[in-house]
């Protein structure tokens, strides 16, 4: 438990002395900010939910540039040879590199709260929607992250991972679009589960539906789980 | 083989990358309180090895064991008592060396209270002191190869694993390293590699030499040399006819295999390899015999140096003598 803490506290040292976490933090908010202001002020809307669609968008962008990393970094600068030979399990190791790259996803989400202060000012948001909407913004954060960290334990190059990373993650978002060409109904549910976008879209209408969740953190597993069993396996 | 009491043991290790064999059947131990060097050519397999024995890679078939862990299924309780120095130190560029050393020593599970203590008891060791608080990124390639034997250091581990730890550094940090290794090793066992031969004479008890991931042979630097006394070579120069010359060295006592070489420009010059046994007076004795009837231009007794040893292990495989 100490090692897989002593890691993630290194990987926070790392995100914030190289020019990633700027990066990823000054494009997300700034972009943040301009949906928000956008859609607040020229379509007049009093929710949050045309920003947290774009936001989902955004992240699709940033996730593979916050996970490529995470890996990928140490089997190029030999620094695999190291973590790999220190008393952790493989597990530790992916939990430690996962849990940090949540913490920044946690920090721009948290970011974006400044947003809801002229609308509940000047507004009566609904408080439960926009609860949920952040929830699964966290939670499709998290899948997509897992996904970064799986690309990311694969390869010695940044890009690559990030590349293959923002492949995944972009075909996940439009495979619901899918459905407009499936006849059968088992294909058209299948394409429609297996959507990042369509799950999304309930939790920003304030539908917390125990099978979004669900899905995203069974995503989030799976792609953690063969990051820790292709540790394991390289060796 | 694997005696309980061994703090590194390998049996019969191979490890193969897809159909191309690295590592063919391996087998030596390395006990405490002993430092053991590991010399081969560039490509012998030695890097292959330590992964191994570090549990970086697992080996194809056979078994690797640290301080009586299974490489295979322990390595994680293996790793609690292990410190390694890979071939390219392990640095992490972003964090400054003190933020470095305390990651390494906490993952080793160094008690919170007493990692300062050990941070300077490397630091100390390593000749740290003065870029505690550099960023690793801007160090130099002996400040860098020192940070990585200090970070292989903490945490005081049973087994050293140090993968050519002396490159990259200049004449006096090697001394100051190797005298690291040395106090180290006198309580711990100490596995390191390297191609400079004079460093496995100066600090280890044994030498390990490997060849195309074979073990060519396993004893003190001082065994090594007298085991190949036997076949040590008298070089010599006399133009002479070959038979001859051949049948007249052949009949002195003490000379082996003799292998006379006619280089095309040399005008009938011969150049003669003698092997002979380690009895004094047989390049004498050769000397008279050819210097009786021929030109004797030039002869020459090779010295059974480690490097010559070495050579003669890693170059011709079936000369070497029935040692180890």
């Amino acid at each position: 438990m100490s090692g897989t803490l002593a890691l993630y506290q290194k990987e926070l040292t790392s995100y914030f002395r190289s020019p990633i976490a700027y990066y990823v933090v000054a494009v997300f908010l700034l972009g943040t900010g301009y949906f928000f202001l956008y859609n607040v002020f020229l379509t007049g809307e009093t929710g949050m939910a045309g920003t947290f669609q774009n936001m989902g968008i955004l992240l699709l962008t940033l996730a593979p540039v916050i996970s490529m990393r995470l890996l990928a970094a140490e089997h190029g600068a030999g620094t695999a040879e190291l973590l790999l030979t220190l008393p952790l399990t493989p597990w530790q190791i992916v939990a430690g590199k996962f849990l940090g790259a949540v913490t920044i996803l946690l920090a721009i989400t948290a970011g974006t709260l400044i947003d809801l202060v002229p609308l509940y000012l000047f507004g009566t948001p609904e408080t439960t929607t926009i609860v949920a909407g952040y929830l699964g913004f966290v939670l499709l954060g998290m899948a997509c992250l897992a996904i970064g960290l799986f690309f990311s334990t694969l390869t010695h190059n940044q890009i690559v991972a990030a590349l293959l990373t923002a492949a995944v993650l972009l075909a996940f978002w439009f495979v619901g679009h899918l459905q407009t060409f499936q006849r059968s109904p088992e294909l058209r549910g299948l394409v429609g589960y297996l959507s990042f976008a369509l799950h999304f879209t309930d939790f920003i209408q304030g539908l917390v539906r125990t099978e979004a969740v669900a899905f995203f953190l069974i995503v989030s597993a799976i792609a953690l789980t063969l990051s820790a069993g292709y540790l394991q396996w390289r060796r | 083989m694997s005696a309980p009491s061994a703090a590194i043991a390998l049996e019969s290790v191979s490890k193969r990358y897809g159909s191309k064999r690295i590592i063919h059947d391996l087998s030596f131990t390395v006990e405490k309180g002993e430092i053991v060097g590991f010399l081969g050519p560039n490509g012998a397999g030695k890097t292959t090895t330590m992964r191994m024995i570090a549990g970086f890679t697992a080996a194809t078939s056979g078994r690797v064991t640290v301080a009586g862990f299974d490489m295979a299924t322990q390595n994680v309780e293996a790793a609690r008592v292990l410190g390694y120095l890979p071939e390219r130190p392990p640095l992490y560029d972003t964090l400054d060396v003190s933020a470095y050393l305390r990651f390494v020593a906490r993952v080793k599970g160094v008690r919170r209270l007493a990692i300062a203590t050990e941070l300077d008891r490397v630091m100390a060791a390593c000749r740290l002191e003065a870029v505690v608080h550099h960023e690793i990124y801007k160090l130099s390639k002996g400040y860098r190869q020192r940070l990585g034997l200090a970070q292989a250091l903490l945490g005081a581990p049973q087994v050293l694993l140090l993968d050519e730890p002396t490159a990259g550094l200049d004449p006096g940090q090697i001394q100051e390293t190797r005298e690291v290794i040395r106090a180290f090793g006198e309580h711990h066992a100490v596995l390191l590699s390297t191609h400079i031969l004079a460093e496995a004479t100066l600090i280890c008890r044994r030498v390990a030499i490997i060849n195309d991931g074979r073990l060519l042979a396993i004893d003190t630097p001082a065994g090594l040399q007298r085991a190949l006394e036997q076949t040590n070579r008298v070089t010599l120069q006399a133009t002479a006819p070959a038979s001859a010359l051949r049948e007249q060295l052949l009949s002195i006592e003490g000379v082996g295999a003799v292998d006379v070489r006619a280089a095309p420009d040399d005008h009938g010059v011969l150049t003669v390899d003698c092997q002979v046994d380690a009895r004094p007076g047989v390049e004498a004795a050769i000397a008279r015999a050819v210097a009786s009837r021929w030109d004797l231009h030039r002869l020459e007794r090779r010295q059974p140096t480690l490097e010559n040893v070495f050579l003669q292990y890693v170059q011709e495989p079936s000369a070497r003598p029935g040692a180890a």
